[in-house]
């Protein structure tokens, strides 16, 4: 008896398909066209609703309550944006001597750290690659600075820099170099960020080329070394070519998180000495909540908005035909 | 009508929630625009008040571990809870709290040049007029040392009372001093003098061919607290930051040779000291590494009397004003006001607190307890229960007094730290000879002309 209360029961007269269903030859009725597409439409939006909503309340609404403020007077009593002032905080942006030191600032910075983190993240990921004793505990290790928060390794980074008590002109001191003022000479302390991002963020890379180059199909390797290629022509000739989109699609991701690099520069420099590491977000982050200028920054934020998707857009444009040639 | 139990008029549960939500509209229009709010009283056993105090990450701990316990002895009922801020997020966060419509913070720690911009949201408490009914009649505001008490004050009204008095002040290390056959400091040490004995002070003590000890530590990176050392040098050659119609007038000789002073001081510094702020100069002036430091007097206790935190003792450390220029000897102003949201649910235990606190009583208790600055007169004039607390009394008065005559504090706008960013950022420029000083403040100038007249 249990075991037959949990077959299914028999067809109810109640259950007979409504007259809606067409009837088809052998007996058995199916839905209409119309409705088939309305329950499809149904089931995705079912799945898509919430996330829809989701993104459109954390990603959209930011971004055009930013767009609103950089329109608008902010009032600091009500702390909600007042009269529409058209044009007048992009004006202000774009002569702003300050922001557009910035914006040069952050180009110094991705000229140098992006192609950097790139070529270390693909040769470091070529060499974990190759079998060897100890790959998987070097793999490990790399993991850890991508679980540091990037305001610790500033300043960790701050502490290991500093010509009085840090250990890196100490050690330095052994051959003869230094001591350097890492982060106190306005030179230096770009490339400084540059070192302490590149260590944070190269481990990123090197764990998806690590996994583009899994991928890789080996009989192609094979054939290059029937053919008798060094490894050299195999890494211009099969390996570059077949990686082209993995490293498109690497590079995208990494210059949109370089893009919005500010806490490492806040915690190891504070955007000096002068302002020669005052990158354009942590520009923007100071004249927003240390000088309260909210319609200003929020005009700048825009401005930055649109350059970056014009840059990703070109760079995807490249990945795509870098793709497509190989 | 009739509902499902079957019974005629008892309300169904749907006609209650809307009776409930009707009522709530109401009581809501009536607290609009009917009398003034409740205080909220000081509370009862049964019924405590919860206060929560929105403070610098610097002293929050502090306050919330041995404050409140005392200040518990005297109003039991009050519960206090005190949430840190680092300072550099302290005033956008301040300010987003004391506009909100139903405030979570009681009362708010502004620094120094803080209280016009609050003050200017219309959300602080009118202390000498709205918390009159509340003040103790032994409560003397005439006791106040005008110089910290006018940090509270805009335009006529007393939004704000010291709870933390600082200033920025001279620090030596007597022994380095003897070492290098250099004179201790005087009050009457002026800026010619003292970097003309600069090059003395930086010495190698240990015969290793290498300097280990150098004559300075202070502020030198780009922050917002930087330029108040140059401030002080020009305040004390009796430079004024803006003139009467509020318009800089800093670019002038005096102050290029204030900032050129600041930036001179970086080649008697420890190496690096260009990327130092508000800890790296106390770490070195602790260790003995530097000669003096330029810094707040608060930091006098863990710099010369606390064994954990300083390798100095009270013997070995002095505490001054800053040289003299040509007008007086320098300081600068940087006191803690407490203020209490006007929106708060609980102004009258808040004023409670802000008053024990500001009192004579609270004061004395703060000094010895936690070796905070005083602010009231006869605090100051009193014998403290610490013997270390007497000279730095002398001192802080001294200071006091120049830092009025000398108007030394940063400029009090309802743009202030706008203001005090755009000479942060010049004097970092400057500081990294990246333009010279004259450069820095005339750039300086005309940014600030425009932020003001906007």
């Amino acid at each position: 008896m249990r075991t037959s209360s949990l077959l299914p029961k028999k067809q109810e007269a109640s259950e007979i398909p409504p007259p809606s269903r067409r009837t088809v030859k052998g007996g058995y009725s199916q839905p209409s066209r119309a409705r088939l597409k309305f329950n499809d439409l149904l089931s995705k939006w079912t799945f898509l609703g919430p996330t829809t909503l989701l993104l459109l309340a954390l990603l959209a609404y930011p971004i055009f309550y930013t767009i609103q403020i950089s329109f608008s007077e902010l009032n600091l009593a009500t702390f909600a944006p007042k009269g529409w002032v058209g044009w007048e905080n992009y004006k202000d942006a774009i002569t702003d001597p300050g922001f557009l030191n910035s914006l040069k600032v952050t180009g110094i910075y991705l000229v140098l750290a992006l192609p950097l983190q790139m070529v270390l993240g693909f040769g470091i990921a070529y060499l974990l690659n190759v079998e060897w004793k100890w790959r998987g505990l070097v793999r490990a290790l790399f993991l850890i600075p991508m679980v540091v928060a990037p305001v610790v390794a500033g300043g960790v980074w701050k502490m290991l820099l500093d010509p009085l008590w840090g250990i890196v002109n100490y050690m330095l001191g052994f051959v003869g170099i230094g001591p350097l003022n890492w982060l106190g000479d306005p030179n230096l302390a770009m490339i400084s960020i540059v070192l302490i991002d590149t260590w944070r963020w190269t481990p990123f890379i090197v764990l998806i080329a690590s996994a583009a180059m899994l991928a890789l199909p080996r009989d192609v390797f094979e054939a290059a070394a029937v053919d008798g290629a060094r490894w050299w022509h195999t890494l211009i000739h099969v390996s570059l070519p077949l990686l082209a989109s993995a490293i498109g699609a690497v590079f995208v991701v990494r210059w949109l998180g370089a893009v919005k690099m500010f806490d490492i520069a806040l915690a190891a420099t504070r955007g000096g000495p002068g302002q020669s590491t005052n990158v354009v977000n942590l520009y923007i982050y100071e004249e927003a909540f240390r000088s309260l200028k909210f319609a200003e920054s929020s005009a700048m934020a825009v401005i930055v908005l649109v350059l970056t998707m014009i840059m990703t857009m070109i760079f995807l444009r490249t990945t795509k035909k870098l793709e497509d040639r190989f | 009508m009739m509902n499902k139990s079957g019974s005629f008029f008892q309300p169904s549960r749907r006609a209650f929630l809307g009776a409930g939500v009707l009522a709530a509209a109401m009581l809501a229009t009536a607290a609009c625009g009917g009398p003034a709010k409740e205080s909220g009283g000081v509370g009862t056993a049964e019924k405590p008040v919860e206060l929560r105090i929105l403070a610098n990450d610097g002293y929050a701990k502090q306050w919330q571990e041995q404050m409140v316990p005392e200040f518990n002895k005297k109003f039991p009922n009050i519960k206090v809870t005190i949430d840190g801020v680092p300072y550099g997020d302290q005033l956008a966060k301040t300010m987003l709290e004391l506009t909100a419509a139903d405030p979570t913070y009681d009362i708010v720690m502004a620094d120094d040049p803080w209280i016009p911009q609050m003050a200017s949201t219309g959300a602080l408490l009118d202390l000498k007029k709205d918390a009159a009914e509340w003040t103790d009649a032994a409560y003397d505001w005439n006791d106040f040392n005008s110089a910290p008490l006018a940090a509270g004050e805009w335009e006529g009204v007393q939004y704000g009372v010291p709870l933390r008095s600082n200033m920025l002040m001279m620090f030596y290390n007597k022994a380095l001093y003897k070492d290098a056959g250099v004179p201790e400091p005087t009050p009457e040490l002026t800026w010619d003098d003292y970097m003309s004995q600069a090059p003395k002070l930086v010495r190698d003590t240990n015969g290793d061919g290498k300097d280990d000890t150098w004559a300075v530590g202070t502020y030198f990176t780009r922050d917002p607290l930087t330029p108040t050392v140059w401030q002080t040098i020009f305040n004390a050659n009796g430079g004024e930051l803006l003139d009467g119609d509020n318009k800089p007038a800093f670019n002038n000789a005096v102050g290029v040779a204030a900032l050129q002073t600041h930036v001179e001081m970086l080649k008697y510094a420890p190496p690096g000291a260009s990327t130092w702020q508000f800890t790296e100069p106390l770490e070195a002036f602790r260790q003995g590494k530097t000669a003096t430091m330029f810094n707040w007097g608060s930091v006098y206790k863990g710099t010369a009397i606390d064994p954990k935190t300083t390798t100095l003792t009270a013997d070995q450390v002095g505490i001054q004003v800053m040289p003299a220029g040509t007008n007086s000897s320098g300081a600068h102003r940087g006191i803690w006001s407490g203020a209490i949201a006007s929106r708060g649910q609980n102004t009258e235990a808040a004023w409670k607190l802000v008053e024990w606190l500001s009192s004579s009583e609270g004061e004395v208790w703060q000094s010895n307890t936690l070796g905070v600055f005083p602010a009231r007169t006869s605090t100051l004039d009193s014998t403290p229960e610490q013997a270390w607390l007497s000279p730095v009394f002398d001192a802080l008065k001294m200071a006091y007094a120049d830092a009025e005559t000398g108007k030394m504090w940063r400029p009090r706008l309802t743009n202030s730290d706008e203001v005090q960013r755009i000479l942060a950022d010049e004097t970092a420029v400057a500081m990294a000879n990246t333009n010279d000083a004259a450069k820095a403040l005339d750039d300086a100038a005309a940014e600030i002309e425009k932020a003001l007249t906007k």
